[in-house]
């Protein structure tokens, strides 16, 4: 069993406090911003304090000191980022057009596993990298190897800052929402990249807190490289084997916090496996208020979870006015009832998908 | 959590360069596919198809991923010039694993991992851990290609720019005759990629039982 004991969260909401408050009522993060593309305003999702490892070390730090343990010693760390430090590279290769000081190992994805191993002195590290997935691998793996007894405690981390690669690239895709996203809207206009950084603890105990970390489910698209199957097949499975990993069924799901991104191809076809699967389990997307914090956004959303089954609050679809798919109940109101089970989704370039169960055994 | 793995099948190249003949129109006979591959895409399918590997778990590992695609970005950024769709969809460090699933219509878990120089030994232990809770052959897999302009600016120590190891393996049934990972590294090969390369090279000398530490 894999108890989610200790957490916390910065993203452009705040930490994870002031991140549930702004979901709850239905309060967008997003502000607009010229800087990255010339002539061009995207919305994007931006951490007041512009010091992403300054965030890291203090994010990780309230995780430990929230815990039951001392220190980190005897614990291992997995991240999960798809920019790593690359915001560092371009910094120096923007401004002398070569990479002559750029240090590759602060340009690596490893840079964050580093950074924090320096601070806190971990047992083990390790880190992953399958793009927008990247820390729901993360837990699908610190999962597996708690349940077979390989390790007590286990960080996760996800983490990934804004840089120009990431938002000029999604600019060049054409999915960029020059406002603050409307998942699952008729009108939608696309995406917004956002940085954040998620730090959770999973142990094999339970300590002041009985969410676990039920199941997880993988799968990929084997499709397109960044258009999800038309047909949802991947994402029927990967929800489907997180929901039989988790031992409950499809009708035990109390909330779907969807992946959501706000672009066209994405929640047409998340919305359609959802539909396939569900008949009325309430479904939203908190990326409308985050925006999609890409690397980080897996662990971002589970412990969006956690807190919507400790508070037994349905978080309600920012900025939806009509939705595409009326055969799925995007919530648009703040719901208090009874929750149980939170089946949240990921899904990557390279059609890489991942479904988490989070939730509280009866 | 130590345990014992048998090695399926195993398979290792690199060029200082550029690694030739990677067979690309046997392995991707169509041409508006092959061209879109990253240099890791290829060598990822040229590696598996040596080592019989068609479906299943992928654990694919690299320090620095596509490297290539990522400073054609930056490139484009710098010079104002537009950025090619191609390149930034390219640019993830899954993109190998997932034109391999796309090729061969494998619709298993993939796991891309980036520890540093340890990654290729991370990938064996996610290997591991895979095929022990799945009861599966897994397929684990360690490129590194660096051979992109300039890359003298900060390459001091590789001797071979484009470097691959890749083995088959599953949980054994017992620890009989399983053997640590010997030290059999390959000169001038990046420290990313050596521990993988340790075991396909006691593969090769016969030794295809080897303990993993989870």
């Amino acid at each position: 069993m894999a108890f989610i004991n200790s957490y916390e969260s910065c993203s452009c909401a705040g930490n994870t406090q002031e991140l549930m408050n702004a979901i709850y009522s239905k309060s967008t993060k997003i502000t607009l911003d010229t800087s990255y593309i010339k002539e061009c305003s995207v919305g994007l999702g931006k951490m007041k304090n512009s010091d992403f490892f300054e965030v890291l070390n203090n994010t990780t730090d309230k995780v430990l000191k929230k815990s039951n343990l001392k220190n980190f010693n005897d614990s291992l760390l997995i991240v999960g980022s798809s920019i790593g430090g690359m915001k560092a590279s371009e910094k120096h290769y923007f401004k002398d057009n070569n990479y002559k000081n750029i240090d590759h190992s602060k340009h690596a994805i490893s840079v964050i596993q580093d950074f924090l191993n320096d601070k806190f002195n971990f047992l083990y590290t390790r880190s992953i990298s399958t793009a927008c997935t990247s820390s729901g691998n993360a837990l699908l793996l610190a999962k597996r190897l708690i349940d077979i007894g390989a390790y007590k405690n286990i960080l996760v981390v996800g983490a990934d800052s804004l840089c120009y690669t990431t938002v000029c690239g999604f600019h060049a895709l054409g999915v960029l929402s020059s406002k603050p996203c409307t998942p699952f809207d008729k009108d939608r206009e696309g995406m917004n990249v956002a940085e954040a950084v998620a730090v959770v603890l999973l142990q094999d105990s339970s300590y002041k807190s009985n969410v676990e970390l039920l199941g997880v489910g993988a799968s990929s698209d084997a499709c397109h490289m960044t258009n999800p199957d038309p047909k949802a097949k991947g994402a029927i499975s990967s929800m489907q084997k997180a929901i039989q990993d988790a031992g409950i069924g499809l009708c035990d799901v109390d909330y779907i916090n969807a992946h959501g991104t706000g672009t066209l191809a994405n929640d047409r076809v998340e919305a359609l496996a959802i539909q396939t699967l569900f008949k009325n389990t309430p479904v939203s997307s908190t990326k409308a208020v985050t925006g999609h914090t890409l690397g980080a956004s897996s662990l971002l959303e589970g412990i969006i979870s956690c807190e919507v089954i400790k508070q037994n609050k349905l978080p309600p679809q920012t900025g939806l006015l009509d939705a595409e798919n009326q055969n799925i109940n995007t919530i648009k109101e703040t719901v208090q009832r009874e929750i149980s089970f939170v089946l949240s989704n990921s899904f990557a370039f390279g059609g890489n998908n991942i479904s988490l169960v989070i939730g509280v055994r009866k | 959590m130590r345990v014992a793995i048998n090695i399926i099948s195993a398979y290792k190249v690199y060029a200082e360069r550029k690694i030739e003949d990677l067979q690309e129109k046997r392995i991707v006979p169509k041409m508006i596919v092959r061209r879109r591959l990253t240099r890791s895409a290829k060598i990822m399918l040229y590696l598996a198809d040596k080592c019989g590997f068609k479906d299943g778990k992928i654990v694919y590992a690299s320090a620095y991923g596509e490297l290539q695609a990522a400073a054609g970005i930056t490139d484009a950024i710098l010079n104002n010039s537009p950025i090619s769709p191609t390149l930034f969809q390219n640019s993830v460090y899954n993109s190998a694993p997932s034109y391999f699933s796309m090729l061969n219509g494998d619709k298993d878990e993939i796991i891309t991992i980036s520890s540093g120089m340890k990654s290729s030994l991370d990938a064996l232990k996610t290997a591991s851990l895979q095929a022990l809770v799945s009861g599966e052959k897994v397929l684990c897999v360690s490129i590194e290609c660096l051979d992109i302009d300039r890359i003298e600016e900060v390459n001091l120590c590789t001797k071979y720019l484009e470097s691959g190891a890749c083995v088959v393996l599953e949980i054994a049934e017992n620890e009989q005759d399983a053997k640590e990972i010997q030290e059999y590294e390959e000169s001038g090969i990046i420290e990313s990629l050596q521990d993988l390369m340790r075991v396909v090279n006691m593969s090769k000398k016969g030794f295809n039982k080897v303990f993993v530490e989870l």
